[in-house]
């Protein structure tokens, strides 16, 4: 059955958020929406499954094959929810119920769950022949904080489609996974798609997109700009939007600080370990580990989820201990020359204290002249009055980049940056990427930086350190395309 | 749109586009600026907490004397002068009431300012030690959860009867106890935090993060625990008084207020329900200004 929305509108305080003539759902069919956060994408797919928040207005029509209804009646397409539409949310993990165990959170999706005993009983079963199914055979009777992303997104596939509505809706499905959990969460959307459902998947990550292929569109401030097969649209963009869009992919940058920071090999190491060993529950993550860091250079580690790239990171830093060897750190690092980025900036700001308290703080223990906020702030196009709200008021990219600004205000000798951009769109990572590495070599620093994007290694690092669980540990100069 | 060439830059920071940025992701279901509502019980409690603190600091002024006995004035009923009459012993009840609304509320604060400091003095200093220090600090906590509050004020209550100092004493000992685990749990979970390892390696001290990341988790917290505890302070004082191991007299206290009219509950109604209705006030305030949860 197709679905078609029309001229669908959504406005708030008299600002069109989404403004789209026309949108169709075939079955058998992938549609996906890409666009940067803020072009109304999600709001678009909450529009067509009617859980807008409710200060939000909608206008626009929907149609199931005949029967044609009004977008605004939320209680209407309510009734659908489970058998007919679907939702995947974004980051399962948080989308799971933490205290209940996954075979029964699944079975609650069974249209038969609520039919007595027997029902009951019936979508249990059903539940764990899902699970299996996706390859979850022996965590069924497990709860969500014990499996991995990817797992919990599969957990969430699980829960979504066992109502068997062939209507699917995914938003920003890949995010937070490595690319093997992003490509297996590929295959099982289009296998979704091959069983005759239809599929809308809003995502900023144009690799899914390619993965899932169908139809594409491209949204830009609330409308559709370019929309077509996605391989077309993919390979010969004609919108400027779009064009824009793929030249972010970190594999297409033209760098200007590339090659900027002189590496010089014979300098003493900032940095230096030797025979490092750490496991985490009884698994080694890695043994016997040497590594040097020297002024000015670039590393990438890199590696599927949990390989211990974080850990490693923080044992380089004297933040975690290490089960065997040790860290020498150059006395140059003293008095914080050491500086860290987080994956989710929020979570390193004192979360209720007005962001210029922070950074004051900063620039009086350490004698900065407070200026200097000021103008890196006018530098990275920053807007000062988003310093006087709280971390979690602002974007993350914007977050970030102050993150950048606060650690270069001690003018740090090493940068260890895990995952700065692994939950930003790909405009706004290519120019918080741009921002850090622009400070880097203007401080000449160095740069460890720990991501699974091998694309954005390859742009932005000379060395690359894989921690590969199938590999230990190899040591090979990062492919500059 | 279409004009927008492929590599603008993003100067344009003052756009609504990038404004609509900034905006932090809507919660589902709750976007926007909640509606205010004007919050009527923490004005009601503010009100009537203050015109209890005026009558405490006031009232002793205007009716000096609380313990003069005349007995040509036994049970004489409310007149414009005296409003809730003379008690049995002649002596003036509005006197003797505002005298125990003072002696109530000061050794509350007293009491709940000493279990609070206490508390979280503690409860910091366990939290940042950790090891022993902290291991030592929770057992005996768990030794004072483990006996009833009342029990503890009792037991000094016992070591010198009607002695202000075992009440003040003994309360503040059954009360420190919640301010020290509260405080212990939430400095834990913000000291192990990446915000504060964000901030060892900015080299911030101690006092950086004392004032920006804990006392800001802690403060509302605080607020809400110090005005239950003020509540349980004044009934605490009350309850031991009136059965008898509190204050003696003619020490005017409210338990002691509500035992000594007892017995003239039929000839002088008002004498017993004067002290009942300022201890009702007064924990109506104290708990309406406690149902202002810490809200985020």
């Amino acid at each position: 059955m197709t679905i078609e929305l029309l001229d669908v509108r959504v406005n708030h305080q008299g600002r069109a958020l989404v403004d789209v003539p026309r949108l169709t759902l075939e079955p058998g069919q992938a549609v996906t929406i890409v666009g940067e956060s803020g072009s109304g994408k999600s709001l678009l797919a909450h529009a067509l499954m009617g859980s807008l928040p409710r200060s939000l207005q909608v206008q626009g029509d929907i149609r199931f094959g005949a029967d044609r209804s009004c977008l605004a009646d939320v209680g209407a397409r309510r009734k659908l929810w489970g058998h007919r539409l679907a939702l995947l949310p974004q980051e399962p993990v948080l989308a799971l119920d933490p205290t209940m165990r996954i075979d029964q959170q699944v079975a609650e999706g069974h249209p038969r769950f609520l039919h007595g005993r027997r029902g009951r009983l019936d979508a249990l079963e059903q539940a764990s022949e899902r699970l299996a199914g996706l390859g979850l055979h022996n965590v069924h009777n497990t709860y969500p904080h014990t499996l991995s992303g990817g797992m919990a997104q599969r957990v969430a596939f699980a829960a979504a489609t066992i109502g068997g509505a062939q209507v699917l809706i995914t938003d920003e499905p890949s995010k937070g996974l490595d690319p093997v959990a992003r490509d297996s969460l590929a295959r099982l959307l289009s296998q979704h798609v091959e069983h005759g459902g239809a599929l809308l998947t809003i995502t900023h990550d144009l690799d899914l997109a390619r993965a899932l292929g169908g139809e594409l569109l491209v949204m830009q401030q609330a409308n559709i700009v370019e929309h077509g097969p996605a391989e077309q649209v993919l390979t010969a963009p004609a919108h400027p939007w779009t064009q824009r869009l793929l030249a972010a992919e970190p594999n297409q940058w033209v760098p200007s600080w590339r090659g900027a920071g002189a590496s010089s090999a014979d300098a003493t190491p900032l940095i230096e370990a030797r025979g490092l060993s750490k496991a985490y529950g009884g698994l080694p993550l890695f043994s016997g580990l040497d590594l040097e860091i020297t002024p000015g250079e670039r590393l990438a580690l890199t590696g599927p989820s949990g390989s211990g790239k974080t850990t490693l990171g923080g044992i380089l830093l004297k933040l975690v201990h290490p089960d065997a060897g040790e860290v020498i750190h150059h006395p140059d690092l003293a008095d914080g020359r050491v500086q860290k980025l987080y994956q989710d900036p929020t979570v390193a700001f004192p979360a209720r204290t007005p962001i210029r308290a922070g950074l004051r703080d900063v620039t009086r223990r350490h004698r900065v002249d407070p200026e200097r906020v000021n103008m890196l702030m006018d530098r990275l196009r920053l807007d000062p009055s988003l310093l006087d709200r709280r971390p979690g008021e602002i974007s993350g990219g914007e977050l970030q980049r102050i993150a950048i600004i606060r650690a270069m205000l001690l003018n740090p000798r090493v940068i260890f940056a895990d995952e700065p951009t692994s939950r930003l769109d790909l405009l706004t990572q290519q120019e918080t990427m741009d921002c850090l590495m622009n400070q880097v070599s203007e401080q000449d620093a160095a740069l460890v930086l720990v991501t699974h994007d091998i694309g954005l290694a390859a742009a932005v690092t000379d060395r690359n350190l894989s921690l590969d669980n199938a590999d230990p540990v190899s040591m090979a100069p990062a492919r500059v395309d | 749109m279409s004009t927008t060439p492929p590599n603008v830059d993003h100067t344009n920071a003052e756009s609504p586009v990038t404004t609509a940025h900034s905006q932090p992701t809507p919660l589902w279901g709750t976007t926007g600026q909640a509606p205010r509502r004007i919050p009527w019980a923490r004005l009601a409690s503010t009100g009537l907490l203050t015109a209890l603190a005026l009558f405490a600091l006031i009232g002793p002024l205007i009716w000096r004397q609380y313990t003069s006995q005349d007995l040509s004035q036994f049970l004489q009923p409310p007149s414009l002068a005296e409003p809730f009459g003379h008690d049995h012993l002649g002596r003036s009840v509005i006197a003797r009431l505002a005298h125990a609304t003072r002696l109530s509320l000061g050794l509350a604060i007293v009491c709940v300012a000493t279990a609070a400091t206490t508390g979280v003095a503690l409860g910091l200093l366990a939290a940042w030690r950790r090891g022993w220090v902290d291991q030592m600090l929770l057992g005996i906590s768990e030794i004072f959860l483990a006996l009833p509050a009342l029990l503890i004020v009792l037991i000094f209550a016992a070591l010198a009867s009607g002695e202000m100092w075992t009440i003040y004493i003994g309360i503040a000992l059954a009360l420190w106890v919640e301010y020290f685990r509260v405080v212990r749990a939430r400095s834990v979970s913000v000291l192990t935090s990446p915000a504060i390892e964000a901030a060892n390696l900015l080299r911030l001290g101690p006092a950086h993060m004392l004032r920006r990341h804990l006392w800001p988790e802690l403060a509302p917290v605080l607020l809400t625990m110090a005005s239950l505890g003020m509540a349980t302070a004044v009934l605490a004082m009350s309850t031991l008084s009136y059965v008898g191991v509190g204050l003696k007299p003619p020490t005017a206290e409210l338990g002691l207020l509500i035992t000594e009219s007892l017995p003239y509950y039929h000839e002088a109604p008002w004498m017993v329900t004067a002290p009942i209705v300022v201890l009702l006030l007064l924990l109506a305030g104290l708990l309406g200004l406690r149902a202002q949860e810490v809200r985020r």
